[in-house]
């Protein structure tokens, strides 16, 4: 047998030992976190392809996990940045905090799909799961979007994925999908899979289902930007029972 | 002088198939007037059909000919929006239809220098007359009949026959046959009976003898032609309001059915536009309802579409359109449709790219936006906006995105105490504020008791505007760590049942 050449990943970006994290050829955008930004291949959120976040429910700390990159994108003025686009958010935003968070409100555009308390008012009639997935695939297809964020609809087909997965090709930024929990048994097209889990006050619990590269055995603890001063979490902390990670974050499943 | 000149052979019979349907344009097609065939279409003339032939004839050659009624009022509006196109490279435009042949005619002299020459300006004037569906014959002379001449009678060059200089126009015309002169036509006979076929014959002809006989009109178009007398026309100029009504040929149930029409009218909107020297802003697509209904008080029914960005370009308003009509609820039956525009943008076309830069970018946004609200509907696209208020739930505005960045940002409050390093206000916020039920003077959320750890911060406002808030807001945690803004009502009448909690909002 020839010499196999020493860099599988010079013969083409695409090609990686599965012991080695693969892509680094491809842009990404840095999640401003090290501690995770070394473990996603390539050095950051991937561009040009999906990344499915799967969590419990709303409010676990996801948009403060996203925002260093949120901030990135959106950039400091409304001539500096691209759009983040959000589809169909659980609930109303925050602009107060987008603000405290560093992301620029004015890149903001938002569909509800959703009325009354979840969603925005004067949206009166309710986005079919079509138009929204329909809006979805034409933003990331028209590649004039910097950053997209979605939340998926529940019991989502895989060949749906398959066609975001295509359309997110053309789109050069990171693409999030928010999806419940339960989604982490099915398969998926999406190349990097992520679980996010509490994991104690401004903690937020992280594991990496799916990626270019081995198997990530420990979940990542990230710190995320603090809502309780110092003090105010040690005194809770000391308060309440240590907060033990969920048994499914920790179990090995297969997928 | 250079006059170009556009024929439409098929002018008639094209605006009558405009509206058709793509299978039923493949088959035998053909326009009478007076139960006399006056055009065909190839597949009708492959069949032995042609003009002057009786409909009985006609019927009994193609049993499955498609039969329109030709209507001049039709002909002159596909006419006119021909005129617009041209419109678009000459200030001078004016519309030839005195033989019954339609032929626009354009002097184009002064914009030569400006599109770069007479090949460019060609090149131009087509790409600008194919949106319009129709086939056109090009032919150019120093003087304008002599063009038209040429368009109509050298229908076999596909370029066209083109001369610069009046010797030249001459020599061409001298093998031109007499039936080309309008006047020519009525005494053709006679002509033909004397041997004089070519308008070279006439021309050498002595001039009285022939007046007498023919009349000063043959002699008074020649010398037109050959650029021996003047030949002063009146340029058109466009309507300041596009207002235009085509018939479909069958009638329309849905909206979906109204997209061939709607094409046609929108490629004439847009060569208006031209002609206008602007871009759409905005325009309305009417459909009027079915003729024998319109006794009662039918209300047309109307679309209106705005454009986040004033456009020319018909690919993107065709998509647009396509959208829209997708969605739209047809209020009749129609078999009239209509589209008005009167508001036109005059501000210069942005530059095109040839790098993707921020501008494409921003362009492309807007595109993309326009065509998710076409679908969604307005309210579909937001754009959230600050607004300083201390109540929550009137912090943030939610406004459809239509507004262009700069006007966005005059409503946008300004930011202040970004320097803290910790999150005060959570980001998901929930539009109604949840009741939470109390176990054990500890609020509970999804049944399990709620830690506070942080708080009260009062917040006590909008005693003025009826709204009146007197909360104090807490951070808690709930049993897997996340953290949640809740309130206690202070007032009484707010605290209804449980003990006045609320969940406001999560830290995401």
């Amino acid at each position: 047998m020839a010499d196999a050449p020493a860099d599988h990943e010079l013969l083409h970006p695409a090609l990686w030992r599965a012991h080695q994290l693969g892509g680094n050829r491809a842009a990404v955008s840095t999640s401003g976190f090290p501690a995770l930004d070394a473990e996603l291949p390539g050095g950051g959120w991937p561009h040009r392809v999906l990344t499915e976040l799967l969590l419990p429910h709303p409010g676990l700390g996801e948009m403060r996990l996203l925002a260093p990159a949120l901030a990135h994108v959106a950039g400091s003025g409304v001539e500096g940045g691209r759009s983040v686009m959000l589809f169909d958010p659980p609930a109303g935003l925050s602009g107060w905090a987008l603000a405290q968070l560093g992301v620029a409100t004015e890149q903001l555009l938002v569909i509800y799909g959703r009325d009354g308390p979840r969603g925005a008012p004067g949206l009166r009639r309710l986005l079919a799961g079509a138009d929204l997935l329909w809006a979805l695939e034409q933003s990331l297809k028209s590649g004039h979007v910097g950053a997209v964020l979605a939340w998926l609809p529940l019991r989502l087909r895989a060949d749906t994925l398959r066609r975001l997965q295509l359309a997110a090709q053309s789109h050069d930024g990171p693409v999030f999908l928010f999806r419940e929990i339960d989604a982490r048994l099915k398969p998926s097209a999406a190349p990097l899979r992520l679980s996010l889990a509490c994991a104690g006050i401004d903690r937020l619990a992280l594991r990496v289902l799916k990626r270019r590269g081995p198997p990530l055995t420990q979940p990542l603890v990230l710190a995320l930007v603090p809502v309780l001063t110092e003090r105010t979490r040690v005194r809770a902390e000391r308060q309440t029972a240590p907060v033990s990670l969920p048994r499914d974050l920790l179990a090995h499943d297969a997928h | 002088m250079l006059w170009i000149a556009v024929h439409l052979p098929a002018l008639s019979l094209e605006s009558f198939a405009a509206t058709l349907a793509a299978d039923v344009q493949t088959r035998p097609l053909a326009l009478i007037d007076a139960h006399r065939i006056t055009q065909s279409n190839a597949r009708a003339a492959a069949l032995g059909i042609k003009p002057g032939m009786k409909r009985a004839t006609a019927l009994a050659l193609a049993a499955d000919l498609l039969l329109g009624a030709a209507d001049a009022a039709r002909d002159a509006l596909a006419l006119q929006s021909v005129a617009h196109a041209a419109l678009a490279f000459t200030p001078s435009v004016c519309i030839d239809a005195t033989a019954g042949v339609p032929v626009v005619l354009l002097e184009v002299q002064p914009s030569l220098r400006f599109f770069g020459g007479f090949t460019k300006l060609l090149q131009r004037l087509q790409a600008a007359l194919r949106p319009l569906g129709h086939r056109w014959q090009l032919a150019s002379a120093p003087t304008a009949l002599g063009a038209a001449l040429l368009a109509r009678w050298r229908v076999d060059l596909a370029r066209g026959a083109h001369s610069s200089n009046c010797a030249a126009l001459c020599r061409l015309l001298d093998e031109a046959p007499v039936w080309l002169l309008g006047p020519g036509r009525e005494h053709w006979e006679a002509l033909q009976g004397m041997g004089l076929t070519r308008l070279a014959d006439l021309h050498h002809l002595p001039r009285a003898g022939l007046a007498r006989r023919f009349g000063t009109e043959l002699l008074a178009d020649l010398d037109r032609a050959r650029g021996d007398a003047p030949d002063p026309r009146e340029p058109i100029e466009p309507p300041a309001r596009f207002e235009q009504r085509i018939e479909l040929f069958a009638r329309a149930d849905t909206a979906e059915q109204l997209l061939v029409g709607a094409r046609v009218l929108l490629a004439r909107l847009l060569a208006w536009a031209a002609a206008r020297q602007g871009r759409v802003a905005q325009f309305t697509l009417v459909a009027h309802a079915e003729a024998r209904q319109r006794g009662g008080t039918l209300e047309p029914g109307r679309l209106d579409i705005a454009l986040a960005e004033p456009s020319a370009d018909l690919a993107h308003l065709q998509s647009l359109l396509a959208e829209r009509l997708a969605r739209w609820q047809l209020p009749e039956p129609t078999l009239d449709l209509g589209l008005v525009c009167d508001v036109l943008v005059h501000a210069p076309a942005p530059n095109a790219e040839l790098f993707p830069s921020h501008r494409a970018e921003r362009e492309g946004l807007t595109r993309l936006i326009e065509r998710l609200q076409a679908r969604l509907g307005q309210h579909g696209v937001q754009q959230l906006v600050r607004v300083a208020d201390h109540r929550p739930e009137r912090a943030m505005a939610w406004l459809p995105v239509r507004a262009t960045a700069p006007q966005l940002q005059r409503h946008q409050a300004p930011i202040t105490g970004r320097e803290s390093a910790t999150l005060t206000r959570p980001l998901w916020l929930l539009g109604e504020p949840q009741p939470l039920a109390e176990r054990a003077s500890r609020p509970c959320l999804d049944g399990s008791p709620l830690q506070l750890l942080a708080g009260p911060e009062r917040i006590e406002s909008g005693w003025w505007d009826g709204a009146l808030a007197a909360r104090d807001y807490f951070i808690a945690s709930t049993a897997d760590g996340a953290l949640v803004w809740v309130y206690r009502a202070r007032l009484p009448l707010q605290a209804a049942d449980g003990g006045g909690w609320f969940l406001q909002g999560r830290f995401a």
